[in-house]
């Protein structure tokens, strides 16, 4: 058999490397100093909620740089765009009602402010069409083995909207054992955050016909989470995290109101929401991972309890088949259920007295949710990846009507639906 | 000068004493014989200096050892060895080895996976003895976790393998001492020379009479080589699974594994043959071609080589 063809790129690269091997050592000790690859990750997620309620157009850039040694530095750079019309958080009502956008500074046009207002028509659910917001976010994080067993990590967050910034900073330690088949971890994080609604921050619990409005307010978070991760069998990795983290400071919705009702659920006016200025937060989270043959199941659970008497579950589960050729395909199925905050409400009567603390925020709100999706996945070159997640989110709220006679055949707090769809693109240079 | 190979991945000989034979051959042509890394292995020298051939042979048998306790998985004292028992910890490797490393790092990423010296593991539920003897498909599932080179935290010199992984250098080892010993072999020796270890091959130019001819055995028998090659310089490896398959309700099971599913490359060629500039480089071509099953023949028409395929 003659030589037909010149070397194919594969020949070639084997005729390279075995020159390589063969040439001595010369490659191996030029590999000291060689530069790992640069990874880079680029999202884009899109998320629509039915409706004409919010959308979301979220670009995200990712780019870990290993120098050796596995001290690892990790930069992510997050662009959100959100707009479309968000519930204000009151009722329907068989009468119009009538709004002004969060940027009025006053409810009544008069000379030296601005007003702008909006109506919703009887029966529908009360939403601000003029919400619109940019963030812009950053994380940097370093990682660094110290000794053969420990990874130290650190890094710090900051983000900034038009009405809310936030920075923070975190540090982490592990701790690998029993031949590396467990792994104890402990970490740390802090965050303070700046809340200057526009049109001002308005006074917790207030009157919303008084319009009273504060300068900017602050929040901190402060947190601490424990884990621990164990190879259980050679194809079946556990893992249990328990998160605790402590909010303090001005935790109030600004944008969110809620409706005040008489007797027969008429709407009679509305206040702003209040919520309590201490939130502490716990979670228990296990997961597990494990291969049958080239394909993984990654099947977690997640409870989660606050002092605001909210509890949750969460069950996920994301399977992911081999398709061969470098392709894969992930079924994603999540299911989640919580409780009420305490104070949490669909609407006011009128005639209790004002609680301290009140919100009809449907996210404080009784409800279940399932997601269902999934991810296709090809790789391409070398070491890159393209895959596109689709999924469809349903919120399906506990509470959503009333028997009082205005209120009744309304809907109160209605189902959420939301698609999202994901593109990502995974490459090393 | 023929050249007979021994059948591909035949009966192991017996474990090697460390001492070479020097014997002269037809037309010019002196043996030195020894064995190393369980192979018959042989260096074809012309010249007509019995001293000069002796001293060539114990400068070839060496290397070939050194390399055999050096890299063999069946050496507790071997670098190979001692990764593989290094429970997750880094080791540091020395420049031969990384540089042997970083072959087979490239080989795995040329061949996008299919290559991968972490697939020896298999071995464990794997015995090709001919017999109908398959594992179960769960005892091949539980081994997959422990395959794969991308999991190898590889930066020369220093290599942190995971637990219960292991590493070996089969389909390299044996290749590359061909083209060490070749080499060592003519910087010192001014005449044609040829070095065989168990049908692989490298030779640095012909003999002054003629090329050196090649015979390549048929696999599945004792008789007559089946192919006869002409070579004048360069490698020649064959890779095959002569004795080395299990056979169920008609389907034959080659030793080749996919290192991604943990099952034998189905459709195989019982050998595969390939002439290249060096030894490792033969050797990994055949490699590659057998692990595209029915694909090897088109493959290796791609690579533009010369090949021989027996099916």
């Amino acid at each position: 058999m003659q030589l037909k063809r010149p070397p194919s790129p594969l020949h070639l690269g084997l005729m390279a490397a075995s020159c390589a091997l063969l040439s001595g050592t010369a490659r191996a000790q030029s590999a000291d100093d060689a530069e790992q690859p640069l990874q880079i990750d680029a999202d884009l997620l899109y998320y629509k909620e039915n409706a004409g309620r919010v959308q979301t157009i979220e670009p995200v850039v990712s780019l870990k740089k290993d120098f050796g040694d596995q001290r690892l530095l990790d930069g992510t750079l997050t662009l959100d765009s959100l707009s479309g019309a968000t519930p204000n958080g009151a009722i329907p009502a068989r009468t119009p009602q009538t709004f002004a956008s969060p940027s009025s500074t006053s409810l009544i046009p008069e000379p030296g402010h601005k007003t702008t207002l909006y109506t919703i028509a009887p029966g529908d659910l009360p939403q601000d069409p003029h919400f619109k917001e940019q963030r812009v976010a950053g994380d940097l994080d370093w990682s660094q083995p110290i000794g053969l067993d420990n990874t130290l990590s650190y890094g710090g967050h900051a983000s900034t909207e038009h009405d809310f910034e936030s920075v923070g900073a975190h540090a982490g330690l592990s701790h690998d054992f029993n031949e590396k088949n467990t792994t104890l971890s402990a970490g740390v994080n802090e965050e303070y955050d700046r809340i200057h609604a526009h049109g001002g921050n308005p006074v917790p619990g207030s009157d919303y016909m008084l319009y009273e409005k504060e300068s900017s307010q602050t929040k901190t978070v402060t947190g601490g989470l424990i884990g621990v991760t164990q190879v259980m069998r050679r194809n079946w990795l556990m893992e249990l995290n328990y998160a605790y983290d402590h909010s303090q400071g001005y935790l109030t919705d600004p944008y969110r109101i809620i409706s005040v009702a008489d007797a027969t659920g008429a709407v009679t006016g509305y206040r702003y929401e209040s919520r309590p200025e201490n939130r502490t937060r716990q979670s228990l989270y296990w997961v597990n991972k494990l291969a049958l043959g080239p394909t993984t199941l990654d099947l977690s659970y997640r409870r989660g309890k606050d002092s605001w008497s909210i509890g949750s579950d969460t069950v996920d589960a994301k399977l992911r088949i081999d398709l061969g050729s470098g392709m894969y395909v992930e079924p994603h199925a999540r299911w989640y259920h919580q409780s009420a905050a305490d104070f949490y409400n669909l609407y006011l009567s009128e005639t209790a007295p004002a609680p301290n603390f009140m919100s009809a925020d449907p996210r404080l709100a009784a409800f279940a949710a399932t997601t269902l999706g999934i991810k296709f996945g090809v790789t391409t070159g070398r070491n890159g990846e393209l895959s596109l997640r689709l999924e469809q989110y349903e919120q399906r709220p506990t509470d959503q009507s009333s028997a009082l006679p205005q209120l009744q055949g309304l809907d109160l707090n209605p189902n959420l639906k939301a698609t999202i769809v994901q593109l990502s693109w995974h490459t090393e240079y | 000068m023929r050249v007979v190979c021994a059948a591909p991945g035949g009966a192991s000989p017996p474990p090697h004493a460390p001492e070479f034979e020097v014997a002269p051959r037809e037309g010019g042509i002196v043996a030195v014989c020894f064995v190393a890394m369980a192979s018959p292995c042989e260096l074809l020298l012309e010249t007509a200096d019995a001293h000069a051939a002796g001293e060539a042979g114990r400068i070839a048998a060496q290397e070939a050892w050194r390399i055999e306790a050096k890299f063999s998985r069946y050496r507790p004292e071997s670098i190979v060895s001692v990764i593989n028992r290094s429970r997750g910890h880094a080791v540091v490797v020395d420049g031969e080895t990384a540089a042997l490393i970083d072959y087979a790092a490239q080989c795995h990423e040329l061949s996008e996976g299919l290559f991968d010296i972490t697939s020896g593991v298999l071995r464990r539920c794997w015995t090709f003895d001919g017999s109908d003897r398959l594992p179960e498909a769960a005892a091949v599932a539980a081994l997959l976790p422990l395959i794969g080179f991308e999991k190898v935290r590889w930066q020369a010199p220093r290599i942190t393998l995971p637990a219960e992984m292991e590493i070996d250098f089969g389909g390299i080892g044996k290749e590359y001492a061909v083209d060490r010993v070749l080499g060592l072999v003519a910087a010192r020796f001014a005449g044609a020379a040829l070095v065989n270890f168990g049908g692989d091959l490298a030779a640095n130019c012909a003999p002054s009479a003629a090329p050196w001819q090649v015979g390549v055995k048929r696999p599945d028998t004792e008789r007559e080589a089946r192919l006869l090659l002409e070579l004048s310089r360069g490698g020649l490896a064959t890779s095959g699974d002569t004795y080395r398959f299990l056979l169920r309700e008609g389907v034959r099971y080659g030793h080749i594994l996919d290192p991604r599913s943990g099952w034998p490359v189905r459709d195989t060629p019982r050998s595969v043959t390939v002439a290249a500039a060096s030894c490792v480089e033969a050797g990994m071509l055949a490699t590659f071609a057998m692990l595209q099953g029915s694909g090897a023949e088109s493959f290796l028409e791609e690579q533009g080589v010369r090949y021989w395929c027996l099916r």
